[in-house]
């Protein structure tokens, strides 16, 4: 699922920097998406605060889980479907695996599917001769180039019409046209043809209701509903936490996730699937199987501090305000999840301390927050998982990150509750500053460990008064 | 493999729980009051109101649907009547062409309203089949079944009713039903939607009001499969330019009758 490490994130990251055309996509998506959506949460009949509604619901979602996936299992059954509670990846994709087998399906094709993508089912299919196609144009386009998607909503934002025109023209043999609307029609034309012969169609779970027992899949291309309508067999994976509890939750929750996902009132499509289809139906699957994922959630629902995060709709609000995102792009993080929720889920899921650089790297300016469709407070994760690389914690299997930088802090804290001392210290600093480099007043370069913090920006100098002197001196 | 699925359940099921219990958040409630309720009196109050709808009513909904069509390109348009209806949707499919081929073929559902069009006597003249995905017999299901699958595939129009329609979001509720292909509605190019007036609701919180308090609705549950399409197909995926017409059909036009005199 990730190849994070401080490596990796810092070589992608100047990569990305230095990328004009990632640069100016991404500049265009934040340009466009970030106000957008905010424009949509204030037409909202309800207003803005539909967003803390919103976050109850998902609250409440989480602290009945375990009745609620209960209730939409049994509804499931009941219809005939089949529901597979999967601890980890292997396990679910090993269920996957069996399906495919048992049913020698050669050709799958895919909705786009974030949690498919986490658990590695497309590698795992191909790898078992299975030919898994993507059907969002996005995911196509990104595995056409094999690459991985750098944004949830948008996977292929980081490529230009150009290079999609030449990508179309080398893998699927048209003649170059950098034209969107033509270039979508060669990918609609390509995929009709999976669509009409695939054994299998993968999908994921937006939202399940747990009162009537039904998974919903919302998209715009239409193309989920067709790997999920014309296959014989439909396959939905499901994160644990992707489900509400009374039907009329999905009111406020779809408004916001397509406002968030998009600046739309109601994606294209929205299909509410319960089981597979009635012997007395013309069309629709005769199997259908839900796999329920746990694949680390259970821990992080554990947690009171983490638990929030467990709300989050995969909408990618977050990434289209994310001052961060927006310079290093979904690549650097090394991850599925990319963007603010990437940086909490991310090590969560996998290692806080492999995958530190993530929130570290965050600018805790809050926009993630002010933009998330149901105001998860990305911000206060982000510090607290700071403040678990700082202080350690064995239940994350984290250590303190610096012993040295603990000590410094705890010298430190010492000094400056000693007044004598605090001043003695300050002292010898202003007579120390001035063998550093200084440019028009300010000191260029400070001495390592301290050498990070001047690289990009210039320092001010410790004042030869301090204020408590200079108050003294006017008093006198 | 049932058993060891259960097993597998239950053993999930306990972790969510003991890990529920570890961080309280203060919603947990008993089984019994998981599902959001309403009093009887509510119930039949708003029940009444969305029944006793006056055509005035009806017609402000059209114009709040036909204001939110706009955006997402969905033609909306209104007809006197059924006769007005079939007329309007022929000159349709004699003006469109195929997207592939020049055959021209329509799918439609076997429905009362769609029935009432005589489409198919309509469009005999001009050579063009309407075929209607009824399963007409029971021998050999799987035969019949791909034998209208395949006429769909063929099709470059596909003709619906739907359950209902929803006015603010401007969107066409569709379950599954018998003789109701769902890939009608999917798989040709485009997409014709035929309605009644009183079939248009106000917004997503009547429409799920309707499905859990309606007592109709209620009996007859959400299906096994219910879709709302809210316009053609359309994607953002190449440098977000916004092109109409990605998977699924490329059109879609709903004719409301209005039973105008």
């Amino acid at each position: 699922m990730t190849t994070i490490s401080t490596e990796h994130y810092k070589n992608k990251a100047k990569e990305a920097i230095k990328d004009d055309v990632l640069q100016s996509a991404l500049a265009g998506l934040q340009n466009r998406l970030g106000p957008a959506t905010a424009a949509m949460y204030k037409n909202l009949p309800e207003g803005d605060e539909l967003r803390y509604k919103a976050h109850e619901v998902r609250m409440f979602a989480l602290d009945n889980l375990d009745m609620l996936l209960e209730q939409l299992a049994q509804k499931i059954r009941q219809r005939g479907g089949n529901v597979f509670f999967a601890r980890d990846q292997k396990e679910a994709v090993n269920y996957c695996l069996e399906i495919t087998r048992r049913r020698k399906a050669k050709l799958a094709v895919k909705g786009k599917s974030m949690v498919s993508e986490e658990i590695g089912l497309n590698d795992a299919l191909i790898k078992d001769g299975v030919k898994a196609v993507e059907t969002d144009l996005g995911e196509y386009i990104v595995q056409l180039a094999g690459e991985h998607p750098s944004h949830i909503i948008a996977p292929a934002i980081h490529k230009t019409r150009n290079q999609i025109g030449s990508l179309f023209e080398e893998k699927l043999g048209i003649s170059y046209t950098n034209d969107p609307p033509t270039l979508t029609k060669a990918a609609r034309k390509h995929l009709r043809d999976a669509f009409l012969t695939a054994d299998i169609g993968f999908s994921g779970c937006n939202l399940a209701c747990a009162e009537t027992g039904h998974i919903t899949t919302l998209s715009n291309e239409g193309n989920i509903r067709l790997a999920t309508t014309l296959p014989k067999v439909h396959v939905a994976i499901m994160g644990m936490e992707r489900i509400v509890a009374s039907l009329e939750d999905h009111d406020a929750l779809f408004r916001l996730l397509s406002r968030g996902a998009a600046a739309q009132n109601l994606a294209g499509y929205v299909s509410y699937i319960g089981g597979p289809a009635l012997d007395s139906e013309i069309d629709g699957p005769e199997e259908f199987h839900l796999v329920i994922l746990d694949n680390g959630r259970s821990k992080i629902l554990a947690d009171e501090e983490f638990k929030e995060i467990l709300c989050c709709i995969r909408c990618a609000a977050c990434l289209n305000v994310c001052p961060v995102y927006g310079k290093i792009g979904g690549h650097s993080y090394g991850c599925t999840y990319t963007g603010p929720i990437g940086a909490v889920l991310t090590p969560l899921m996998t290692d806080i301390g492999q995958s530190k650089d993530l929130f570290q790297g965050e600018s805790l300016c809050g926009a993630c927050q002010d933009n998330c469709p149901v105001n998860i407070n990305l911000p206060r994760m982000l510090l607290a998982l700071r403040a678990k690389t700082a202080e350690g914690d064995p239940r994350w299997n984290i250590k303190p990150s610096s012993p040295v930088e603990k000590f410094i802090f705890s010298i430190w804290s010492k000094l400056i509750s000693n007044r004598k001392a605090y001043d003695f210290f300050f002292r010898l600093a202003r007579f120390g500053q001035k063998i550093l480099p200084t440019k028009n007043g300010e000191i260029r370069k400070l001495p390592p460990p301290f050498s990070g913090w001047t690289l990009d920006r210039d320092m001010q100098q410790i004042a030869s008064k301090s204020f408590i002197q200079k108050w003294k001196e006017t008093q006198k | 493999m049932i058993e060891e699925n259960l097993n597998n359940q239950d053993r999930f099921l306990k972790t969510v729980k003991e890990a529920i219990k570890a961080s309280p958040g203060g919603y947990r409630k008993n089984r019994e009051e998981l599902f959001s309720r309403l009093s009887q009196s509510t119930i039949e109050s708003r029940l009444k109101k969305i029944q006793n709808r006056t055509r005035a009513d009806q017609l402000k909904l059209l114009d709040l649907l036909m204001e939110q069509a706009e955006p997402i390109n969905l033609r909306v348009m209104p007809v006197k009547n059924l006769q007005s209806a079939s007329e309007s949707i022929k000159e349709l499919i004699l003006d469109k062409n195929p997207e592939w081929g020049t055959v021209k073929k329509v799918a439609a559902w076997k429905h009362p309203l769609i029935d009432k069009l005589s489409l198919g006597d309509a469009l005999a003249k001009y050579d063009i089949p309407v075929y209607q995905s009824e399963l007409k017999s029971t021998d050999d299901l799987p035969a019949g079944k791909q034998m209208i699958r395949e006429q769909i595939f063929e099709s470059f129009v596909g003709i619906t009713a739907a359950d209902f329609c929803i006015a603010q979001t401007a969107s066409l509720v569709m379950k599954s039903h018998p003789n109701q292909a769902r890939a009608v509605s999917l798989v040709p190019s485009i997409h014709v939607a035929v309605i009644e007036l009183n079939q248009i609701i106000e917004n997503l919180g009547e429409f799920y009001f309707l499905q859990k308090w309606d007592p109709i609705q209620k009996k007859e549950g959400l299906t096994n499969c219910m879709t709302l399409i809210s316009g053609p197909s359309k994607t953002g995926d190449i440098e977000l330019i916004m092109v109409h017409g990605a998977h699924g059909p490329c059109e879609l036009h709903l004719f409301v009758i209005t039973g105008e005199t």
